[in-house]
């Protein structure tokens, strides 16, 4: 086939002359019969035909035709294209917009479910807790993950790592600086077959917990902060204050199995006679290598017997409804954005099918206006197949340049995917736009042309050639073209009604996260946070610096009131511990029944944070001379534990975690648990010694900026304690960082929805325009007949309105279909509130009505007499 | 002009095929062959003539040289091959059962 294409000079050529020497004769004998010389030759060209026609059935038989016509037209293709550049900028730029929208969505789709993880032999890792539903939770305590990996017989590691994912650890120096820390068990990187760039991992000894202390850094931060140099294996780093030997470097490609960025790696304390009955225990998220050939079901058979002796240990500790829970790594990393994945998915869809069926529109209204040049091709001897074909290859030239454009957008996409959402969708920094990516794209666009480019070019490949051409130029569409056009708009609708419903159901949930009563006010509210871990402050020390501290912040001018406490009003506690009251029998030691968060401040935190006190007093200063002795619950704690009675004098909280406290008063709720959560029962107690850590936490809450009060801050410190990090931030970048990601998610849907809007309105300013052009004369006549110019409106915006109608309908019965699986994303919004609705159909309809209104007017304000001659 | 009939799918194969079996020819007479041979009945178009016999050809059915033509010039000459050859016997025997069929069906029916 190749060979032939290339020989086909020759070969054409070839019949050339086989046709000359049939003319020449025809010639000969024609003068033999005696006609002259010029006659005979004029007579044998007659009677031969048309010869090109003969060229092309020949050159169709001998099978090369094909690659010719293709480039024939697509050089066809291209300068219509180029001749219509208005039409062209918009179907590839709505077309680059759908596949674009759709290729980066499955690119990350398949990154998180599909791809392989970046670890060898990943099949054989495995996620491996104990579920525990009432806290909605997945971790192993500490001593049962001691005992699993000592017991188990399917594991040929089982690795550690800290539950609650962000430990951040200051690293000393003239100029300190957080750093984060994944804190691991030895055998950690073992488990996931890491080897270092350089250096070592982790010796057994180094997990005990008074065992040398060591680090290894990751390639990235050991480059931007040691600059890359190899000497520093071995050097020894402080870090809170403790001497950290640097025993390796990681490997650029090692990508930490939780999703958080980290600095360096170094070891969790794992006591190998780690006991139930230790006084206090930690929450691991654990991590295991699967010995090979060994069963899913065994390893599950063995972990239940392990789970029955832990059970069988600690009664106490766990709860019926609790279970084992054991998933192939790529599953668990998968987890639950599945969800929100699939909208993203859906949503993507919709744009694109909105560009297609846009893109089909004007490419059927642009053959319709064709139709008299594909009639008189047809006459003159183009095949139906033929005509098809060109058609055809006009959309997929389009798509490939709208592919082309499409990968620009993709890759800007992939990067605002991965500086917006790392924390929203696991595996996101694994993401690059490259080959992979442009394969997804390339399917796209290949099931695009499949699905939308065949079906216009089939239909206008069926030309009615006679009946085109005794319209004489009138060029009007054929019906089947319309019903055609007018579904696809209706389509378009639909779809955009969908989208934009869910849209408006995110947006709602934004704002009601944003605006609903906080419970506390965030403006003006700072916190100015001091860690002290490892550092020489301890007891009166971390006192004296204490109230130096306070002092400094309360000289600050705009300072209206500071203190200390152990937690924010977006935290509900420092420590979260079973309820208890002297009148009532003690519940059993870790009993995981009804909680309470404990939160320790100062007399100052109710003006801090600005919470309101509902009965009783607050804390006051003379309450600090037997700390810990006094609390004040919020509302919920009120309404949980003190129903129908008054909570105040009572006496709560005491027992095995510490003094008896009396209950002195009840302050309204904060949103303590995020902001799409009702508030959990919390106690504020009159203690400012340290909390779960040593480290100093400040509520100021001042009408100076916090880069005013940092200054002064840090000058009043640099000389009364040197080398002291502080780090300062308000209250409103905290609920920003809350409000992240479903900020994140509305604006992606939002987009999608704008953009599908948009391109649906322009569907339907388009329909009606071609349809006024092409209707003019029927227009003129109506006008000359009597009409006047209000029933000419009336008649062209009735047909947008059928369109529209038909199509917003179909979309709302969809939308209530399909946000349902919104559900879990929305907060003070039901998926189907009505009202939501409304809006969007309202809007909708007056954006269609202006879109019709347009053409509308352009058929009222015909001149018959034009309109008529028009043609 | 003399009554034309339309050729049925697959007679001009068999047409060039018969006209062949006399010895080689060029294209142009093929064409004259199968007119003059009909009396003038059957119209061979070049259009339909000259894809046909690359069909031929390709089918392996009929080769083709060049020679030098009457009209002192070279002509391309088509002759039948021993494949082409076994075609035309098959094909004549399908046609005269087609004849038989066709004029079986058209007699009148006896009262």
């Amino acid at each position: 086939m190749w060979r032939r294409f290339f020989n086909r000079q020759a070969t054409d050529a070839d019949f050339e002359e086989e046709l000359q020497a049939h003319l020449e004769i025809e010639t000969k004998q024609l003068i033999d019969r005696g006609l002259t010389h010029e006659h005979a030759e004029m007579e044998a060209r007659r009677l031969f035909g048309n010869r090109p026609l003969v060229m092309e059935a020949s050159r169709e038989v001998r099978g090369y035709g094909d690659l010719a016509r293709f480039w024939q037209d697509l050089r066809y293709a291209a300068r219509l294209l180029r001749r219509g550049p208005a039409f062209t900028v918009a179907a590839v730029l709505s077309l680059a917009l759908g596949i674009g929208a759709t290729t980066a969505v499955f690119s990350i789709a398949d990154t998180v479910f599909l791809r392989p993880l970046p670890y060898a032999d990943a099949g054989q890792l495995a996620w491996v807790a104990i579920r525990f539903p009432s806290i909605g939770a997945e971790f192993i305590p500490s001593p049962d993950y001691v005992a699993w990996r000592r017991d188990n017989q399917v594991f040929q590691e089982l690795a550690a790592t800290r539950a609650n994912f962000d430990s951040i650890m200051l690293l000393g120096g003239s100029d300190p600086v957080e750093v984060a820390a994944g804190r691991v068990s030895a055998n950690f990187l073992n488990a996931f077959s890491v080897t270092p760039a350089f250096g070592r991992t982790f010796k057994a000894e180094e997990e005990l917990p008074n065992g040398p202390k060591a680090v290894l850094l990751t390639s990235q931060f050991w480059r931007d902060h040691f600059h890359g140099r190899r000497d520093v294996l071995g050097s020894v780093i402080p870090l809170d204050g403790q001497p950290y030997t640097i025993v390796g470097i990681l490997p650029q490609s090692f990508v930490y199995p939780v999703d958080v960025k980290i600095d360096l790696l170094t070891t969790l304390p794992v006591s190998p006679t780690a006991s139930h009955r230790d006084r206090s225990m930690s929450t691991w998220a654990v991590f295991g290598r699967l010995k090979h050939g060994v069963k899913l079901a065994q390893v599950r058979a063995n972990l239940d017997t392990l789970f029955a002796a832990s059970k069988a240990d600690a009664p106490q500790m766990f709860r019926a409804d609790n279970s084992v829970v054991l998933q192939p790594l790529r599953e668990h990393r998968a987890g639950n954005v599945r969800v929100l994945l699939f909208i993203l998915m859906g949503a993507a869809g919709c744009l694109l099918a909105i560009a297609c069926a846009n893109v089909a529109n004007l490419l059927l209204a642009r053959w319709s206006a064709r139709s008299r040049e594909l009639a008189v091709r047809a006459a003159i001897g183009a095949g139906r197949g033929r005509l098809a074909r060109q058609l055809f290859t006009e959309t997929a030239l389009l798509i490939a340049a709208s592919t082309a454009v499409a990968m620009i957008f993709v890759a800007a996409a992939l990067r605002g995917f991965v500086h917006f959402a790392a924390a929203e969708l696991p595996r996101l920094s694994e993401v690059t736009a490259d080959v992979r990516v442009f394969g997804i794209a390339l399917l796209v666009s290949l099931a695009t042309v499949l699905i939308f480019g065949a079906l216009p070019a089939l239909r206008a490949g069926r030309v009615d050639i006679q009946s085109v051409l005794q319209r004489a130029g009138r060029g009007g569409a054929p019906g089947g073209h319309r019903i055609m056009r007018r579904a696809l708009v209706a389509v378009e609708v639909a779809l955009s009604v969908v989208l934009l419903s869910g849209a408006t159901l995110l947006f709602e949930t934004l704002w009601h996260m944003q605006n609903d009563h906080l419970g506390f006010r965030p403006e003006h509210l700072l916190t100015v946070a001091i860690p002290l871990r490892g550092s020489s402050f301890d007891g009166a020390a971390r006192e004296a610096l204490a109230s130096d501290v306070l002092t400094d912040l309360r000289r600050i001018p705009g300072t209206e009131a500071a203190t200390v406490a152990h937690c924010t009003p977006l935290y509900g506690g420092d420590r979260w511990i079973t309820f208890s009251r002297s009148d009532r029998p003690l519940p059993e030691a870790f009993h995981r029944g009804d909680g309470i968060g404990v939160c320790g401040v100062g007399p100052d935190y109710l003006k801090a944070a600005g919470t309101r006190l509902a009965r009783g007093r607050f804390l006051t200063d003379d309450d600090f001379q037997h700390p810990d002795t006094i609390a004040v619950i919020n509302e919920a704690a009120a309404r949980a534990y003190f129903p129908g009675e008054s909570p105040l004098g009572k006496q709560i909280l005491g027992g095995r975690v510490g003094p008896w406290k009396t209950v002195v008063g009840v302050v309204t709720d904060t949103k303590n648990q995020g902001l799409n959560q009702p508030a959990t029962p919390e106690a504020f107690v009159n203690d400012t010694g340290p909390g779960s850590t040593v480290d100093l936490l400040f509520l100021v809450r001042t009408l100076a900026g916090e880069g005013a009060l940092a200054r002064a801050l840090r000058e009043d410190l640099r000389g009364q304690h040197p080398g002291l990090f502080t780090k300062i931030e308000t209250l409103d970048e905290a609920i920003g960082q809350l409000t992240a990601s479903p900020r994140f998610n509305t604006v992606l849907l939002s987009t999608f929805a704008a953009v599908a809007f948009l391109i649906a309105i322009v569907g339907v300013y388009s329909v009606l325009a071609f349809s006024v052009t092409q209707r003019s004369a029927e227009i003129g006549i109506r006008m000359a007949l009597g009409a006047s110019p209000r029933a000419v409106l009336a008649l062209v915006m009735k047909e947008g309105a059928v369109v529209v109608t038909a199509g917003a309908l179909a979309g709302v019965a969809g939308a209530l279909v399909l946000t349902r699986y919104l559900t879990t994303l929305l907060y003070g919004v039901a998926a189907t509130d009505p009202g939501t609705y409304l809006a969007v159909v309202t809007g909708l309809g007056l954006a269609a009505s202006a879109a019709s209104f347009l053409p509308a007017r352009r058929a009222a304000v015909l001149d018959p007499v034009v309109a008529l001659r028009y043609d | 002009m003399p009554n034309r009939i339309e050729f049925i799918q697959g007679t001009l194969d068999l047409l060039i095929l018969q006209v062949l079996r006399w010895g080689p020819q060029h294209g142009h007479g093929i064409g004259q062959a199968i007119r003059i041979r009909s009396q003038e009945v059957l119209q061979v178009e070049h259009g339909s003539l000259y894809p046909a016999l690359h069909r031929l050809e390709q089918k392996g059915w009929l080769a083709s040289e060049w020679k030098m033509s009457e009209a002192n010039r070279r002509a391309r000459y088509y002759r039948l091959t021993p494949n082409g050859r076994r075609q035309l016997i098959e094909e004549q025997s399908r046609w005269k059962q087609l004849v038989r069929a066709v004029a079986r069906t058209m007699k009148p029916v006896k009262e």
